[in-house]
């Protein structure tokens, strides 16, 4: 179990995470979802105590992180953005480098690396130095060494970060059986789909701040039931808000130079809206409707769009 | 400890995988030292070209053939190639197309003029296209002909008579008088004997001792190869240290650090297990250097045990010395800028560059404080076979030293490592 108890921090003027709470039990995969900049790093780099809390707590299990840094360390392992290993070594040197600094021995160890390579089919390359790895071989190789100690709560900073769909597809099942084994897992991401598909609960972040949180089910009824319409054209954002005065505040979800996104009570709204426009003589060459998803209430909390 | 273990060998691995850098640092100074030695040392001593002289002797005396014959004497032989002439335009050719180094001219009454006492003068050309060869020539000449003068002038009265007596004899074309000549032999061996009390024995000399340790055999003779490579040795085994310690800045920026610090693994355990990496392949290091010395110069170091105490205790006064300055510097690119321009300035001032004996006095004070000095001194005092106790003081301050250094770079670099994981 993982809990965070009104965690603070700053740096100077930017308040890099505020007043942040939330609990992953045992065997859940929680994301925290957000863009660059919203908390999420620091927040993980508290947890794994290599930043102080300017305030709040934080429990491993039954043992507070802050009063006890040392034990908390043994329960902890992290899987960082960065490929955090030794290029010049090859495959089966790091493993075994990185579980022997964990404290895990002889056979275990063994058996444990040669498990983890199987399965995520870099056995055969075993011996080559990293260094002439693809970057999806280096990404598998960075998550194994987060989990060679089995860790009770791991830590996952945006690991699938420019890899291909294979690989990627390969990371979720091995993150997915160490859930179920019982890991408790924090996942931090930028990628909706990626967030919808891998995790149990979800935490929407922007700027420090915990704007909603709960499953995927929860989070979109923070939309209700509701249209999603994606409208792509040629408007300037003084003329499209001159039309939308006409609708409650609520349902602008997002509303760009050639790009907005309404949240309706129903699709059959749309077309006086569209004959709003045309009066105006604003130009909509594009139109799409979706039932209300992640996306949809991302943009709905922040009013930003996300981009992996 | 077991994990300072497994991060031993985790770099020696890596170091090993990647060597270029510690090998670079290991043959530049072996191939200074061979340059050094090939320009400066003994290996390489410049054989001088023949002095090749050509002659003129315009006079064909008793006195002309003594001169031309002291120029061939001795060491003069090897180096001096006499060509006789028979005329003074054939010399002046040659020399013009530069090919002698001088025409020596032996002027026609030169010992009449001399068995008279009166001034008399030898006339040499030198070759304008040669630099150094004509001076020596210049030189050797003049020395004969000031002995030869001096000679002169103290047995003029017995030359006179030898004389008298080599004209009248030729004339006569018999043997020599024999009461006159032991006449002068008597007169020339009294001379000598009154000259003898000034000349033999001489006011001053030189007596060469050689000191025999007690349960030694002759001490080993310092080389200018054995001078020129622990000197270079030091300068790059500081490079060695600082490369490896430099890592722990690379590991920070790789990332794998951040990794380290989540792991039970204490800061200090990293910290150390960098500097003793650099360390032990700073012994690693010298090992080498110094026995490619032994086989490529035939360097003798002197006693091996010695040998051993200092390259371990110098290693560990530079690792610990390299790892003060890593506790302010935050980035690879500062490192590489403050610890070359510290490293080489040391070194400089230690002598692993320029010999300290040539400093001026009030610098010499400053090498002092350098660990180039004192390894330099160290193997020096190896080499000229000085006793334990004149080494142990040097032993013991690169030991406490080195460690104390260490201490205190651990202790402020960890803190300098941890600083800075803010995202």
């Amino acid at each position: 179990m993982l809990r965070l108890e009104n965690l603070s921090k700053s740096f100077g003027e930017i308040k890099a995470v505020d007043n942040v709470s939330f609990q992953v039990e045992s065997g859940e995969i929680f994301g925290l979802l957000g863009p660059n900049g919203a908390g999420k790093t620091t927040i993980i780099q508290m947890v794994a105590g290599l930043l102080k809390p300017d305030n709040g707590r934080i429990w491993l299990d039954s043992i507070e992180a802050l009063v006890n840094p040392e034990a908390t360390k043994k329960l902890l392992g992290v899987v960082p953005q960065e490929m955090a290993f030794y290029e010049e070594l090859s495959a089966w040197e790091n493993l075994f480098f990185w579980g022997s600094i964990q404290g895990v021995k002889g056979k275990i160890l063994k058996d444990r690396i040669h498990f983890y390579l199987e399965k995520t089919g870099l056995l055969a390359r075993a011996k080559d130095p990293i260094k002439k790895y693809s970057g999806g071989m280096k990404r598998r190789i960075n998550l194994i060494i987060g989990l060679l100690h089995q860790p009770r709560v791991l830590l996952l900073d945006e690991p699938t970060i420019g890899i291909d769909v294979q690989t990627r597809l390969n990371i979720y099942e091995v993150i997915k059986e160490a859930a179920q084994a019982g890991t408790t897992i924090l996942y931090t991401t930028h990628n909706l789909k990626e967030a919808e598909e891998l995790c149990d609960r979800i935490a929407i972040m922007d700027e420090g701040k915990i704007l909603a949180s709960g499953t995927l089910k929860e989070l979109i009824t923070i939309v209700g039931k509701k249209d999603i319409a994606y409208l792509q054209g040629e408007f300037s954002l003084e003329k499209a808000q001159e039309v939308l005065t006409s609708l409650p505040p609520e349902a602008v979800l997002s509303l760009q130079e050639g790009k907005l996104v309404l949240a309706l009570e129903a699709s059959s709204s749309l077309p006086p809206l569209l004959e709003l426009f045309f009066q105006k003589g604003l130009t909509i060459h594009d139109i799409s409707i979706k039932e209300p998803s992640l996306e949809s209430v991302f943009l709905h909390l922040t009013g930003k769009e996300l981009r992996e | 400890m077991k994990r300072i273990f497994f991060l031993l060998r985790k770099d020696f691995i890596r170091k090993w995988k990647n060597p270029q850098v510690i090998i670079g640092f290991m043959l530049i100074p072996l191939v200074f030292t061979f340059i050094m030695g090939a320009v400066f040392g003994r290996q390489a001593e410049v054989s001088l070209p023949p002095i090749k002289i050509l002659i003129v002797d315009n006079d064909q005396s008793l006195l002309s053939q003594l001169l031309l014959g002291a120029l061939t004497q001795g060491e003069f032989q090897k180096k001096i190639t006499l060509v006789k002439l028979k005329e003074e335009k054939e010399g002046r050719r040659l020399i013009n197309k530069g090919q002698a180094t001088a025409l020596l001219i032996i002027p026609q009454g030169f010992a009449q003029s001399v068995w008279e006492e009166k001034p008399t003068q030898l006339i040499l050309v030198k070759n304008p296209a040669e630099q150094f060869l004509p001076q020596i020539a210049e030189e050797i000449t003049d020395t004969i002909t000031l002995l030869l003068s001096g000679a002169v002038t103290i047995f003029s009265p017995e030359l006179q008579t030898i004389r008298t007596l080599i004209e009248s004899n030729s004339s006569r074309q018999n043997t020599l008088d024999d009461k006159a000549v032991a006449d002068i032999s008597i007169r020339i061996k009294g001379k000598f004997e009154k000259f003898g009390d000034y000349v033999f024995p001489p006011i001053l000399w030189v007596k060469q001792e050689t000191i025999e340790l007690p349960g030694k055999k002759e001490a080993p003779q310092l080389s200018f190869h054995g001078y020129i490579l622990p000197a270079m040795a030091i300068l790059f085994l500081l490079f060695v240290c600082n490369t490896v310690i430099e890592d722990t800045l690379r590991e920070k920026e790789k990332m794998t650090l951040f990794r380290l610090l989540i792991s039970p693994l204490k800061m200090e355990e990293f910290v150390w297990s960098k500097i003793l990496t650099a360390i032990i392949i700073g012994i690693t290091v010298t090992a080498f250097l110094l026995l490619l010395g032994t086989l490529f110069f035939a360097i003798n170091w002197g006693n091996f045990w010695m040998v051993a105490v200092l390259v371990i205790t110098l290693n560990i006064a530079c690792g610990g010395f390299i790892s003060v300055f890593y506790s302010f510097v935050k980035t690879e690119r500062q490192a590489g800028a403050v610890l070359s321009t510290v490293i080489l300035v040391m070194s400089l001032l230690g002598g692993s560059m320029v010999p300290v004996d040539i400093f001026p006095q009030f610098l010499r004070p400053i090498s002092r404080f350098t660990l180039n000095y004192w390894g330099i001194e160290a193997f020096h005092r190896i080499m000229f076979g000085r006793s334990w106790a004149d080494l142990a003081p040097i032993f013991i301050a690169f030991t406490l030293g080195g460690f104390a250094l260490a201490a205190i770079g651990s202790f402020f670099l960890k803190k300098n490592l941890v600083k800075g994981y803010a995202g």
